[in-house]
């Protein structure tokens, strides 16, 4: 679905709409343009591919291009207030995207986390197990959620890209 | 004062009023009327914007799972107000453990696999898990559950704890208030000199659920629970002494009942009152029609489930049984009654007899005296399932852990919640028998079988 809404964006402007770190920019844009899949970007070291969605998780595809780290963002992690418990997904969950990949509690509030894509699941990141505030710390690096194997990694072109994201978190804000 | 607990309907008094409001209601406005079998498809109406209900039935499976339904199906900008009175029940949060946070010797036993020999268990309260946050609670009929199900974005933890507060205040509480665990305490006045009592008690405790979109706050009011002085037995757990558990603990407080500060009130209240000033609070917070609130705080009058609705409301009393047969609203019940969310959605945690260096270092209390002094009992699950023991008797190391390798055996793997008493005693006896006498076997496994919860 996501891939089919993609195709109708033109090509520039969804490249645009990528916030890049400048020298990725400078690397990569003569030779990924136009931009294939996503998987010819994947043996580039710069070309971090990490997305958004609207109900604050992030999705990071690995250089692999075909596992991705899945978590909360640093703004849903701030207004969650003190995590006190991460329910992980067990190893080989099925997950469609929108769907839970995880919950996590803070201050009594159960919150889903839902996966922006669909995949089965690598793995859960088991050093929340123990210590569920690191999510409070380190919300988009190592306190990641789950690891997945991503379906279709052109399901992540539908996604937010950090700028979008921002602008998404501010109009929330007002 | 006269205080009733009378909130259901069913009185053979209003039945000749509930006919006369019925034949006008249906003559005036037939077309706003519905019978409750139509409660799902106006719930997810996209124009229903403002709902208010009150269930009719007390069974909390059901009350969920009606709840669940509507913070999953209804339209995402509604606000809705949906009140509840359950059955004895313990309630605890979505990520606690009941072996840790409730007394399940003194609550209705769904484990057993054989119905037990007296018939206490059926009526004594049951023991379920909600799926929001937050710690163990005791509901009864003299507790009402307020729940608000609203958009995400302009929620905060503290509105409808509020609003509330401002219901109480109407009847006459008025020493109320909302503390920074968003809970809602009340300072008893007059009270004498026992300095207990000016330290504010607990009367509502809350918990949340948000998701994309919505966010639910649904919370506890104790306003007259007949159970009030011994509801603490039913959440405290006979194994606190040798369980510790990952996830969320429970946080106790004193608690009183709301009734116990209108003793001296001029004008009794009924728990009816306190709806519709609920009803009334909300409708004022969300901009509600007052037409919807009035047939909202009339509708529990009549005994079958039914509702109004208006251009953009919806308001009646809901709680058939099944939840109408509505199948979203019996996948969640089905789910939520479900040994496995009961049990196995436990976070991790460990069962000792003696300190656990590192995870659980507690001095522990003396065994009983009917068993070797020797004698250590080690469990760590997950799911709700045993992945390491340690079981033995013997004071020789190596006999001991060659008991706890046999004893392992049998249990790895194995559901908590599914070895029944007599499979305790079977396990035990087959994998300690050639060391131990029948009587110490049956002892271990008494011990065993009443910290896990078996009568």
């Amino acid at each position: 679905m996501s891939a089919f809404a993609s195709s109708f964006r033109p090509v520039a402007s969804r490249f645009l709409a990528q916030k890049l770190p400048v020298s990725a920019v400078r690397r990569v844009t003569p030779v990924s343009f136009p931009r294939g899949s996503v998987r010819s970007f994947s043996h580039s070291p710069f070309w971090q591919l990490k997305k958004y969605t609207e109900s604050h998780e992030w999705i990071e595809l690995a250089d692999n291009g075909k596992t991705a780290k899945i978590g909360i963002t640093a703004y849903a992690a701030h207004s969650l207030g003190d995590v006190v418990y991460v329910e992980l997904p067990s190893e080989g969950l099925e997950v469609s995207a929108n769907e839970p990949v995880g919950a996590v509690e803070s201050v009594k509030s159960a919150s889903d986390v839902l996966s922006p894509v669909s995949g089965t699941v690598v793995r859960g990141n088991s050093i929340l197990d123990d210590k569920a505030k690191f999510i409070n710390e380190s919300p988009e690096d190592e306190a990641w959620i789950a690891e997945i194997e991503v379906s279709d990694a052109a399901e992540l072109d539908a996604l937010l890209d950090e700028a979008a994201y921002k602008a998404h978190v501010e109009a929330e804000d007002h | 004062m006269r205080y009733s607990r009378r909130y259901l309907p069913s009185s053979t008094l209003f039945q000749s009023q509930q006919w006369q409001y019925k034949t006008s209601a249906a003559s005036l406005r037939w077309n706003s009327s519905f019978t409750g079998d139509q409660f799902a498809q106006l719930a997810s109406r996209s124009s229903s914007k403002h709902q208010i209900y009150q269930s009719l039935s007390t069974d909390p499976y059901i009350n969920l799972s009606i709840e669940h339904f509507l913070l999953q199906h209804a339209p995402a900008d509604s606000n809705i107000l949906f009140l509840y009175i359950n059955r004895p029940c313990v309630v605890i949060g979505r990520n606690q453990n009941p072996w840790l946070e409730t007394n399940l010797r003194l609550l209705h036993n769904d484990r057993a696999t054989r119905p037990s020999p007296n018939n206490e268990s059926e009526t004594a309260p049951l023991y379920v898990r909600r799926r929001s946050g937050g710690g163990a609670v005791f509901h009864d009929e003299g507790n009402l559950n307020y729940s608000v199900i609203s958009p995400r974005a302009t929620f905060t933890r503290n509105k409808h704890a509020e609003m509330l507060v401002r219901a109480l205040h109407r009847i006459g509480a008025t020493t109320i208030s909302v503390n920074d665990r968003h809970d809602i305490v009340m300072r008893l006045e007059n009270s004498g000199e026992r300095l207990l009592d000016l330290q504010p008690r607990k009367i509502s405790g809350s918990a949340f659920k948000l998701t994309r979109e919505r966010a639910l706050h649904h919370g506890t009011c104790l306003l007259d629970s007949p159970n009030i002085d011994r509801l603490g037995s039913f959440l405290r757990s006979p194994a606190r002494e040798y369980m510790i558990s990952k996830g969320v603990d429970s946080v106790r407080s004193p608690v009183t009942n709301v009734s116990s500060a209108l003793k001296n009130a001029p004008v009794s209240f009924e728990i009816q009152d306190a709806i519709a000033g609920v009803m009334d609070e909300f409708a004022g917070l969300y901009g509600t029609c007052s037409d919807a609130v009035r047939r909202a705080q009339r509708a529990h009058i009549m005994d079958e489930s039914e509702l109004y609705a208006g251009e953009d409301w919806v308001v009646g009393t809901v709680g058939a049984e099944q939840g109408y047969g509505e199948a979203e609203i019996v996948k969640g019940l089905e789910e939520m009654k479900s040994l496995e969310w009961k049990y196995c959605q436990t976070p991790r945690f460990i069962f000792s007899t003696y300190p656990v260096e590192g995870e659980d270092p507690r001095e522990r209390p003396p065994l009983p005296a009917s068993l070797p002094p020797s004698t250590r009992v080690f469990l760590r699950l997950k799911h709700g399932a045993i992945v390491e023991s340690h079981i033995s008797t013997s004071s020789d190391a190596a006999v001991a852990s060659e008991q706890a390798s046999r004893v392992q055996e049998t249990l790895r793997d194995r559901k908590l919640h599914e070895i029944q008493p007599d499979q305790w005693v079977h396990i035990l006896s087959t994998h300690l028998g050639a060391e131990e006498e029948p009587a110490t076997i049956q002892g271990l496994s008494d011990f065993v079988t009443e910290k896990l919860g078996w009568v």
